[in-house]
């Protein structure tokens, strides 16, 4: 019996669904417009694939963070826990080309069993996943440092050249995120991932609906961990090394590239592929930075302001559908 | 085929069931009936495994059970609309009609087989649902009336033994609720066990072979509704008549103290009132027409979006509640838990809140000596029954509570006072206790607008009332004119006069 | 409102001492230094517990206003506190140069600064409605970028020696000066919270932000102040940090972020505001506190130290910040 006009209606549709899904696409072009104007052989195929090897590490944590937060949970240990997939895989490995796939296993591992952890308290024990993930991010910082105290370490070269490949004339590291978008697309069509939406939406009547919670809850957090995971083997890929401090920012940049990319931080609205564009905005606002000639003292000044910048933009336009 | 035995449950102090019982066929549609807080929604969200009894037993063909969860009751062949709905309102409706129950394989989705069922009940639908709803729609766009037909539709494709459909019509329109018992009544034909819970009369007789009566709890009878009359119904609703019906003079004064013209806000469209010192003003019609809305936006708490509001012969700019709250405004808002107390407080900062400003020490400071022995002083005003002053507001009984939220606005001397369903979930002795309050603060010389969910309670109190209808006054009642008949007959007249309109 | 309805009952449920968290808190602290005499002797000498006092002061500090913006409910939460406390250190000492007459202008630019930090906070959380953690997240990038930027990197300036004097001073009893000024703070606090307009609005906003707002609390003002409360205070703490060390550091107090809202937990505030108070905060720093001695005594590495950490914080919420059951 509520009053409610076709017209209140519409412009309703209009600004819930279109605003927040095109904008983090329109910021990408604006940032890819930036880039080319900033440098002459922004799209050379050298430029390309070192641009999207920056991409990679954000883009695989963004993607596990949005599964996450569009299940109504937060992980703010993705950072910590892709840095200790890194340093496990890297030892495991020892700079040995055979034991490659033995690294990639074990970081997958590391990650879907910190993620188990995160789900487990928060699904299981209902604790505040703010904080839990909070918490266990300096569980896992720890643990990261017990196996490697300082930076160090050598990644077999298999991996790092690799990385620097192209396959019919594409960086391997623009078909990585492509393949993550496939990857988004095969999740999609699971009843887990049905089920994650319907959680966020609405937990309560999730529930009576007859959606297991509990069981969806832990798995979005093992599955934003195995992204994690694989995060923290671009990042050797990457860098060469292993660092044991790298997941610092990552938790942020995380957030901020779900929020950019048009996923509601209160569950159950977005796409995944909003978030591998907020990533891909996010690490283009910094190398903009860069080139703009924003002094290196001054850069996470900048970064900050940008990140603050992008979540007041998404939560000015989240704010007009209310 | 189903029966609940000497069902009995707790809510902290409060008791929601004490011993309720009742048994239904396969092929019965039964009623359960009851006022307000008679524990029917409790007996569902039993049968529907959300809620565990405290004591007693549930029994399905033959066999007691004991759902655990929502999963486990629907193993058993039970399926249950909520009241409160449980669509996800970001999902869109083919989502919402398969979910729990996606047709697929090794965790992947089998999307034309979902496809394939949610159409053909959409289908079933479509009459009530309308044109426009495609399997696509986003089901938080629709109304809430088409957010109910999807909620019955997701249970349905359960395909339930037992269908449980808990206030399932109070937000349909008359086709709709029709297409409804089309399907109830084929339900019944294969033998499904339907209980229908309403507060309805009309739909219960409409509907029901036989319907249980359920008052404060417990079980009042089960009838045999070919033989039952309507009226023999309402006698084992209501029990004895205890809220006292006489009306007392008028305490209106000639002077004006609030004047609204052409208020418009959201919910609220276009209303004038003029009320006098010493006036009760009731505000009536079907609820949900703006009335809570009107009352929230003349306190402030919603942004006014056109017209004026003067006050004491000053118009009134812009302003917030706490701004309200000063020039001598009160409400006491509609949701006791939500909107009026701090449950976790003590019933001490409870009763202080609003006022304390004016007994603060520079603004600043507070003497716990002036706090208490201002608390003191409402609590006896009202005669609030408390242990202790430190005590959590929500240790309280609601009728006390209730008294808490008016006692904090005494404090603070109000010359309006706006109520907003201030007796509702309160008990009868308690009920006739606020009467009594509302009725010395207009001796007083208090401007008083109350709205209610209760026809008889704006009879006895009101000197005027006024029905909305959409955020509009569309009809005015006042002195001898105001009986319960009138004041029903005026709201639904309106009703089924747009309601004709809609599907004319 | 269910979920702390239900914390409620679970907590009165508890048997008899255990039901009031500044009694355990209190009670575990001093079992923790009992434990640490029995491993390693002088632990809980006078000496050690005044100077384990003596840290305790600076987290207890920052947990003041953490304490503030969690009763403010909402959600509220402060994620910046650590890094504006070493805003605040570089700040102060930057400004002092190890002169005296420097010293009270060193500290109000310090706090001024952390003041517009956290109004900033306050007033994206409010007006913007960014959700409190992301903003004040935000915000720890933001002041990180700051601190960087202001230092060029490379962090110089010491502490005026009145500053020093003020913190490390033994005014009687051999009691360090910072843990006298603590003691103040926290009546001061108390009074505040208990006994003033502000601060009963503070608990009636974060009890119930809709029922504050119709019963004529002036609800975006108090959180705001909230948030401006909360970097003010984490900037006094590390403007004392600065002056226990004299000299300053790029990561002086960032770690005490986490701890910090440990400190809240430990002393019984409900995550979900509305409940609570700051004697429980200052002892669960004081928990805190002497646990990172323990562990420091027992030769455990920073790793280790910081996994312990994160362990209790959780077990601590596994006991006091259990959600809401999905069935009843």
């Amino acid at each position: 019996m509520t009053v409610r006009t076709d017209a209140g209606d519409a412009l309703r549709r209009l600004t819930t669904t279109h605003l927040p899904s095109w904008m983090p696409w329109l910021l990408l072009l604006v940032a890819v417009a930036l880039s080319a104007t900033l440098r002459d052989n922004f799209f050379s195929q050298y430029s390309i694939s070192s641009t999207f090897a920056t991409f990679v590490p954000l883009v695989l944590v963004a993607v596990g963070q949005a599964i996450v937060i569009i299940g109504g949970g937060l992980d703010l240990s993705i950072g910590a826990v892709a840095a200790l997939s890194s340093v496990v895989a890297i030892t495991v490995m020892g700079g040995d080309d055979g034991r490659v796939l033995l690294g990639v296993l074990a970081a997958l591992a590391t990650g879907m069993a910190c993620g188990a952890v995160n789900g487990l308290i928060v699904a299981g024990l209902r604790l505040q996943p703010l904080i839990t993930t909070f918490a266990t991010a300096s569980v896992f910082g720890g643990v990261t440092l017990w196996v490697l105290p300082t930076p160090g370490g050598r990644v077999p070269g298999m991996i790092t050249g690799t990385f620097r490949l192209a396959i019919v004339g594409i960086p391997v590291t623009v078909w990585l995120v492509l393949l993550v978008a496939a990857a988004w697309f095969l999740l999609k069509r699971t009843r887990l991932m049905r089920h994650i939406y319907a959680m966020g939406g609405d937990p309560a009547a999730a529930y009576a609906s007859l959606v297991p919670v509990r069981r969806s809850q832990a798995l979005s957090y093992v599955l934003a961990g195995a992204f994690a995971g694989l995060a923290g083997l671009a990042i050797l890929a990457n860098s060469g090394s292993g660092d044991p401090f790298i997941g610092g920012a990552m938790a942020l940049d995380s957030v901020a590239a779900v929020v950019i990319g048009g996923i509601a931080l209160r569950g159950g609205i977005g796409s995944p592929l909003g978030a591998i564009g907020g990533a891909m905005v996010l690490s283009l606002a910094s190398s903009i930075l860069f080139f703009v000639g924003v002094p290196s003292t001054y850069r996470p000044l900048a970064e900050g302001l940008v990140v603050i910048a992008a979540l007041a933009l998404s939560a000015l336009s989240d704010r007009r559908k209310t | 085929m189903i029966e609940v035995r000497d069902v009995g449950k707790r809510y902290g102090g409060v008791v929601a069931l004490a011993g309720a019982r009742f048994a239904a066929e396969a092929g019965e549609v039964h009623g359960l009936l009851g006022p307000n807080g008679s524990g029917k929604s409790t007996i569902n969200k039993i049968l529907a495994g959300s809620v565990r009894p405290d004591t007693g037993s549930l029994w399905v063909d033959g066999r007691q059970v004991q759902p655990g969860s929502p999963t486990e009751s629907a193993r058993l062949g039970i399926g249950a609309v909520y009241q409160q709905l449980t669509v996800i309102p970001t999902l869109d409706v083919e989502q919402n009609l398969l979910l729990g129950t996606e047709p697929g394989r090794w965790g992947l989705l089998d999307r034309r087989a979902g496809r394939e069922r949610a159409s053909a009940m959409l289908e079933r639908l479509r009459p009530a649902l309308g044109e426009h709803v495609g399997p696509g729609s986003l089901v938080g766009d629709l109304s809430p009336g088409q957010q109910q037909l999807i909620e019955i539709g997701k249970v349905l494709l359960r395909r339930p033994r037992i269908l449980i459909l808990d206030e399932a019509t109070a937000s349909l329109h008359r086709p709709q609720v029709d297409l409804l018992f089309d399907i109830v009544r084929e339900l019944r034909e294969d033998g499904v066990c339907v209980l229908f819970v309403s507060h309805r009369l009309d739909e219960i007789l409409r509907i029901c072979d036989r319907a249980t009566i359920l008052r404060a709890g417990r079980h009042v009878a089960t009838v045999d509704l070919a033989d039952t009359r309507p009226d023999e119904l309402v006698r084992l609703m209501v029990g004895e008549k205890l809220a006292e019906t006489t009306k007392v003079p008028s305490a209106r004064r000639d002077e004006v103290v609030l004047q609204v013209d052409d208020l418009h806000a959201p919910g609220v469209a276009g209303v004038s009132l003029r009320a006098h010192a010493g006036e009760i003003i009731g505000l009536g019609g079907l609820q949900g027409q703006g009335q809570s809305d009107l009352l929230m936006t003349i306190f402030g708490a919603l942004p006014r979006t056109g017209g004026t509001v003067t006050f004491r012969g000053r118009r009134l700019g812009h302003y917030r509640a706490a701004r309200a709250a000063r020039m001598g405004f009160a409400l006491v808002p509609g949701n006791r838990g939500t909107q009026g107390m701090f449950s976790l407080r003590s019933i001490q900062e409870n009763l202080s809140i609003v006022s304390l400003w004016r007994r603060t020490m520079a603004g600043f400071g507070i003497s716990m000596r002036r706090e208490r022995s201002a608390a003191r002083e409402a609590v006896e005003r009202l005669a609030i029954r408390l242990g202790s002053l430190d005590d959590p507001v929500s240790s309280l009984s609601g009728g006390n509570a209730q008294k808490v939220i008016v006692a904090k606005w005494l404090l603070s001397d109000p010359v309006v006072i706006l109520l907003d369903d201030p007796t509702k979930g309160v008990d009868v002795g308690a009920k006739a206790e606020i009467y009594q309050i509302i009725r010395t603060l207009a001796a007083e010389g208090c401007t008083i607008v109350i709205n209610s969910s209760d026809d008889r309670e704006l009879a006895v109190l009101s000197d005027r009332v006024l029905v909305l209808f959409e955020g509009a006054v569309v009809a005015e009642l006042e002195g001898e004119e105001i009986d319960e008949e009138r004041l029903v007959s005026s709201a639904l007249l309106v009703s089924a006069r747009a309601d004709r309109e809609v599907s004319g | 409102m269910t979920a702390t309805v239900e914390a409620d009952q679970r907590r009165r449920a508890l048997p008899g001492w255990v039901r009031s968290p500044i009694l355990v808190a209190a009670v575990l602290s001093v079992a923790l230094i009992v434990v640490g005499e029995l491993v390693s002797p002088g632990f809980g000498s006078y000496g050690q517990v005044v100077a384990m006092l003596r840290v305790a002061a600076f987290l207890g500090l920052i947990a003041v206003g953490q304490t503030i913006v969690i009763l403010s409910g909402g959600a509220g939460i402060d994620l910046s506190v650590g890094k504006v406390a070493t805003l605040a250190a570089i700040i102060a000492s930057r400004v002092m140069q190890g002169d005296d007459a420097q010293t009270a202008s060193g500290i109000l630019l310090a706090l001024a600064v952390c003041a517009l930090i956290g109004l900033a906070n306050g007033l994206g959380v409010v007006y913007l409605r960014i959700t409190p953690f992301v903003m004040t997240l935000g915000m720890m990038g933001v002041v990180h970028g700051l601190i960087l930027a202001y230092t060029g990197g490379v962090a110089d300036g010491r502490a005026a020696p009145a500053l020093v004097s003020l913190v490390n001073g033994r005014v009687f009893a051999n009691i360090p000066g910072v843990v006298l000024i603590w003691v103040v703070v926290t009546v001061l606090v108390t009074l505040l919270l208990r006994r003033t307009k502000p601060g009963w609005d503070l608990y009636a906003v974060g009890a119930n932000r809709v029922s504050a707002e119709l019963s004529g609390v002036r609800v975006n003002r108090t959180v705001v102040g909230a948030y401006v409360a909360s970097a003010c205070f984490a900037g006094l703490g590390g403007i004392f940090m600065v002056g226990y060390t004299q000299t300053v550091f790029l990561n002086l107090a960032d770690d005490l972020t986490l701890p910090s809202i440990a400190a809240v937990i430990i002393g019984g505030t409900l995550l979900s505001g509305g409940v609570g108070g700051y004697v429980g905060s200052a002892i669960g720093a004081v928990v805190l506190t002497v646990l990172t001695n323990l562990l420091t005594t027992l030769r455990m590495g920073e790793a280790s130290r910081t996994v312990v950490n994160g362990l209790v914080l959780i077990i601590l919420l596994a006991f006091y910040g259990r959600g809401r059951r999905l069935r009843s």
